[in-house]
């Protein structure tokens, strides 16, 4: 597991073509993760010092402190995590049963995938939870590589039915029918 | 084969689009109190008090044939504020209808909410309850102006323990109580729990100076001799602690009752809001809800239409008042 | 000595053939009903209550109670098969459970499970019949600060569950407990993180964060790492727990009631903590400590334990002083409410044929949910036999349900689908999950109790540790965190002592 680059504390950026910086940054893309944690730690913590507390604190705890020591926490963390991966540390990918590390990350995948996710989280109030949810079942088994188009779409409608029927009309937890309902 | 994919998906879009309304129960005849797929909606979570006032009045309406099948379901969130949303948004819809109470009157103010319950259609107000002062029964404090007194003393030293957070019924009893003793409510040391069961707690360890709660929720323990009620808040002795004095009888002038009723969706035609107040006050009268009055300790306060509207009006002037003077 | 006599009539009750059905008949809508996504104890407990209208109060209670723990246990199959944990107490199952599940032992994490329920609802019924007026006399005086001294307790727990990179699992923490922050503050209603959105105004649910993080995180990782070729099906494996697993939990199962079961009893307690103590506890005291995260069984066992046996203690406070320390008890408390029953001091009293009747019913209610599941769970695990686009897009589908039939909100919907974003970074760049679902619960807990204990105090800190429980607590964790440099010093002074 060694890193073909950046093991070195300072590469010279003078003279590398952009094809270096740039498996530079493939490499270090965990600093990522650093900005990330840093704007996060930034964003708990102007919200912490734009809250205006004008209720009688009592004791050194009010209800700014902890988000203060929680935004402190995260650039301090943040800091470290870059020390760490300029030194050349990484995150170890999580494995499994069903992953493949060896392939690059297949990222049209993924977007699809929280695709589908929103766009049912969007339907499900004008065309009701039985199509959203067959939807998303159906959409998530193709971007997962399911082609049996002759078989998926029965299945996510079968379960997205029953599941209907059992919240809302065995258990009585309300779901919106779609816009058939009161029409037929 | 290829055309097996086509009739797939027709057979599945038959299924999810037509399935769910021919589930559905065939449609009622909108007689009478009936209002076929009324909705309660409950803007706290399952077990909390206007919980046990939707299920209570749905299943009382249901036996005793007002209307069938009316499907309670909880929103909950923000003191009652994200349900008090939720409400106002459904414009004109005359089958919904939301339990509610005094708590949700305060969270929207201190939650500074975009509506308030003026938004609201008001149908009727059904229960209420006072509040009592209560402490463990190892407290030092034998009587109300005994607490009073070394409450004024320093009002730090005294936590008062409330169910609610602030601007709910528990938090504002307190202050008013404050007010009436000549205390400033911004030095009043007031602790929310959530629900009764850390608070009773602590009063019963003695860890709050004293507590304040609604009379049913402690009714047993102070029965039990493990609670002392110093005082109740509302304007009259309570039937079932004969011995506590009213605050007011005790010199202090704080007349405070939390209620719970109903609210209705904004934009109803006189027809629908009439229709729901008819279904209430048939309600009211019916022997299944005396019943459940008197099995949970409510006590009856019904009141409806503009009156009821009137009510709510002036309790959230009272709200904004006292938050006011919070700075809240 | 009267106890067990009045026991001995409570079973004469609970044993008459039609409350028996009652009970069955609870332990096995709960587990249905637990079993679907987004559906804890509380929740299945309400939906039910309607059910048991037209019962007299006995046969409702006793069903009640055979809901309560078949629900905890659904919530747990689907923690362990599916990642995708049905309530708060069921996220520590996933943990091990999960691993285990996908390495083919799924049925031994779930015999695990179900033992564990039956060990843990057992001995803390037991506790509960010969403690209660005691256990319920020092609950009453566990307060703010002795919490407080428990939750640094917890923190401290934490750092074993941080994994290979500190850095990494103190980031994964800290993300958590962002999270715990957002909503309004509970002492005085500040909104915090909310940036005005009244949705967001309880905070995020625990809930909502543990499926996000696990089981929507899991299937976008899934997705873009997945194994083109043709997986082979996850074996089933054995369909009964080996002599050697047997062997390992044995301990587990027992150590977790008296975890679990001090945590029901207190105001406070409630059964995430006492799993996720159970689990750590679990974690130090284990031969096979390399095992951990990958499937070890103890992880399972233990916690399970926890969480019935608190659910038992959760029972002492409701019976004997009216106390609902968590959201099932508070639904019960209302049932009780519904026929008239009010539990608190007198109820022994009053009402000894329901409450000595209900008592039994857990005992029974726990010999059913064994004799139930046990058998189902080499069924359950054959649910992890189905191609992987469906077993993911069904994971999907069963995380968006439980999401939205709780609130009824898209928004919940979508915050669902960030914290999957987080959860998928997280995985890309080795950042734990768990510390981060342990900060979301501990986090809000901890602040609230040690704001209230300074409340209490008037602000003055000594109101930290002025009680002899939350100084015992402290002297606890100096001990903890001084142990490696005692032993050091130990192992030192040896070599001369014996010289």
């Amino acid at each position: 597991m060694t890193t073909r680059t950046g093991s070195s504390p300072a590469p010279d950026p003078t003279p590398a073509p952009a094809a270096e910086r740039r498996s530079w940054l493939r490499d270090h893309s965990e600093l990522g993760v650093c900005v990330l944690l840093l704007a996060l730690g930034v964003l708990v913590l102007t919200d912490a010092l734009t809250m205006d507390v004008d209720i009688t604190q009592r004791g050194p705890v009010g209800p700014r402190t902890v988000p203060i020591v929680v935004g402190m926490g995260l650039l301090v963390i943040a800091a470290l995590l870059a020390v760490d991966v300029l030194r050349g540390g990484r995150g170890e990918a999580e494995g499994g049963e069903d992953i493949d590390l060896s392939e690059p990350a297949d990222w049209r995948t993924v977007l699809l995938l929280s695709g589908i996710f929103l766009g049912a989280a969007v339907l499900i109030e004008p065309v009701g939870f039985p199509v959203a949810g067959a939807l998303l079942f159906w959409g998530a088994a193709f971007a997962l590589g399911s082609r049996r188009s002759d078989r998926d779409p029965l299945i996510a409608a079968v379960l997205s039915l029953i599941t209907y029927i059992v919240f809302d009309k065995l258990l009585g937890v309300p779901l919106p029918g779609g816009p058939l309902m009161g029409v037929l | 084969m290829r055309l097996r994919t086509p009739l797939a998906l027709l057979g599945a879009a038959v299924l999810v689009l037509a399935g769910p309304p021919l589930l559905s129960t065939g449609s009622d005849a909108e007689t009478g109190t009936q209002i076929p797929g009324l909705r309660f909606m409950v803007p706290n979570t399952p077990g909390g008090g206007y919980d046990i006032t939707a299920r209570t009045a749905a299943k009382n309406a249901e036996d005793a044939g007002l209307t069938h099948n009316i499907e309670v379901f909880n929103l909950p969130g923000a003191g009652g504020t994200v349900g008090l949303s939720r409400l106002v948004s459904e414009h004109g819809n005359g089958k919904l209808a939301m339990s509610m109470g005094l708590g949700v009157v305060g969270a929207a103010r201190s939650n500074h909410a975009p509506k308030t319950l003026a938004d609201t259609t008001p149908i009727a107000r059904l229960t209420e309850e006072q509040d009592v002062v209560v402490v463990g029964k190892d407290s030092p404090y034998k009587t109300i102006d005994e607490l009073i007194t070394a409450w004024k003393k320093d009002p730090g030293k005294i936590p008062v323990g409330g169910g609610s957070s602030p601007g709910g019924p528990d938090h504002l009893a307190p202050m008013l109580m404050a007010q009436a003793a000549g205390i400033s409510p911004k030095s009043v040391n007031y602790i929310p729990f959530d629900g009764g069961g850390e608070l009773l707690a602590s009063i019963l360890g003695n860890k709050v100076g004293f507590g304040v709660s609604g009379v049913g929720e402690y009714l047993d323990q102070i029965k039990a001799g493990e609670l002392r009620v110093l005082a109740v808040t509302g304007p009259e002795r309570v039937d079932d602690l004969k011995d506590a004095p009213t605050l007011k009888e005790s010199g202090y002038d704080v007349d405070f009752t939390n209620w719970r009723g109903i609210v209705a969706p904004p934009g109803l035609s006189e027809a629908e809001r009439n229709k729901l107040t008819r279904l209430f006050e048939e309600l009211h009268d019916s022997p299944e809800w005396k019943k459940s009055l008197d099995q949970n300790g409510w006590d009856d306060a019904f009141l409806t239409g503009d009156e009821f509207g009137a009510f709510l009006d002036a309790q959230d002037k009272r709200v904004v008042s006292v938050l006011k003077e919070l700075g809240l | 000595m009267n106890a067990l006599n009045s026991l001995m009539d409570g079973f004469g009750t609970a044993l008459t053939p039609l409350n028996l059905l009652w009970a069955a008949l609870g332990v096995l809508l709960g587990t249905a009903i637990g079993v679907l996504p987004g559906i804890g104890p509380a929740m299945a407990v309400a939906l039910l209550l309607p059910v048991t209208y037209g019962l007299d109060p006995v046969a409702a209670f006793i069903m009640f109670a055979g809901i309560y723990y078949g629900a905890m246990f659904g919530g747990s199959t689907t923690s362990i098969l599916l990642n995708t944990p049905g309530e708060s107490a069921a996220v520590v199952a996933a943990m091990e459970g999960n691993p285990m599940a996908k390495s083919g032992r799924g049925a031994q994490a779930l015999a695990a499970a179900a033992i564990g329920h039956f060990a843990g609802g057992m001995i803390g019924t037991i506790l509960l019949v010969a403690l209660a007026p005691t256990v319920a006399d020092l609950a009453v005086d566990i307060g703010a600060p002795d919490y407080f001294a428990i939750m640094v307790l917890a923190f401290i727990a934490v750092t074993s569950v941080l994994g290979s990179s500190r850095i990494r699992g103190l980031a994964s923490l800290l993300i958590g407990l962002t999270i715990g922050l957002v909503g309004l503050d509970q002492m005085t209603g500040q909104q915090r993180l909310t940036f005005g959105s009244l949705q967001l105004a309880d905070g995020v649910d625990v809930v909502i964060v543990a499926v996000g993080l696990f089981a929507i995180g899991e299937a976008l990782w899934v997705a873009a790492h997945l194994r083109r070729a043709a997986a082979e099906p996850i074996p089933v494996g054995l369909p009964w727990l080996g002599r050697a697993d047997v062997k390992r939990t044995w301990k587990s199962w027992l150590r977790g009631p008296f975890i679990g079961f001090p945590f029901g009893a207190i105001p406070a307690g409630g059964a995430e903590i006492p799993t996720f103590l159970s689990y750590v506890t679990e974690k130090r005291l284990s031969k096979n400590k390399d095992e951990w995260g990958k499937g070890a069984i103890e992880g399972v066992a233990g916690p399970e334990s926890a969480a019935s046996a608190s659910a038992a203690g959760t029972l002492v406070s409701m019976l004997t002083l009216g106390l609902p320390t968590t959201a099932v008890a508070a639904v019960m408390l209302a049932a009780f409410q519904q026929y008239g029953i009010q539990p608190g001091p007198l109820l022994f009293e009053r009402e000894p044929e329901l409450v000595w009747g209900l008592i039994a019913s857990l005992f029974v209610g726990m010999v059913l949910l064994l004799a139930l599941n046990l058998p189902l769970a080499p069924v359950w695990a054959k649910l992890l036999r189905i191609p992987r686009p469906y077993l993911y897009a069904g994971i999907m589908f069963f995380a968006a349900v439980g999401a939205y039939a709780v609130g009824g909100e898209v928004v919940d919907l979508v915050i669902l689908l960030i914290i999957g974003l987080v959860g998928f970074g997280m995985r890309r760049y080795g950042l734990p999950i768990l510390p981060a679902v342990i900060g979301v619960i501990l986090g809000p807990n901890a602040e609230q109790q040690l704001r209230r204990a300074l409340q209490i105090s008037d602000g003055s800190v000594t109101g930290l540790v002025n009680t002899p429980f939350a100084v015992t607590v402290y002297a606890v964790i100096v001990l903890l965190l001084a142990w490696p440099l005692l032993k050091r010093l130990v192992i030192r002074g040896r070599p001369r002592a014996d010289a």
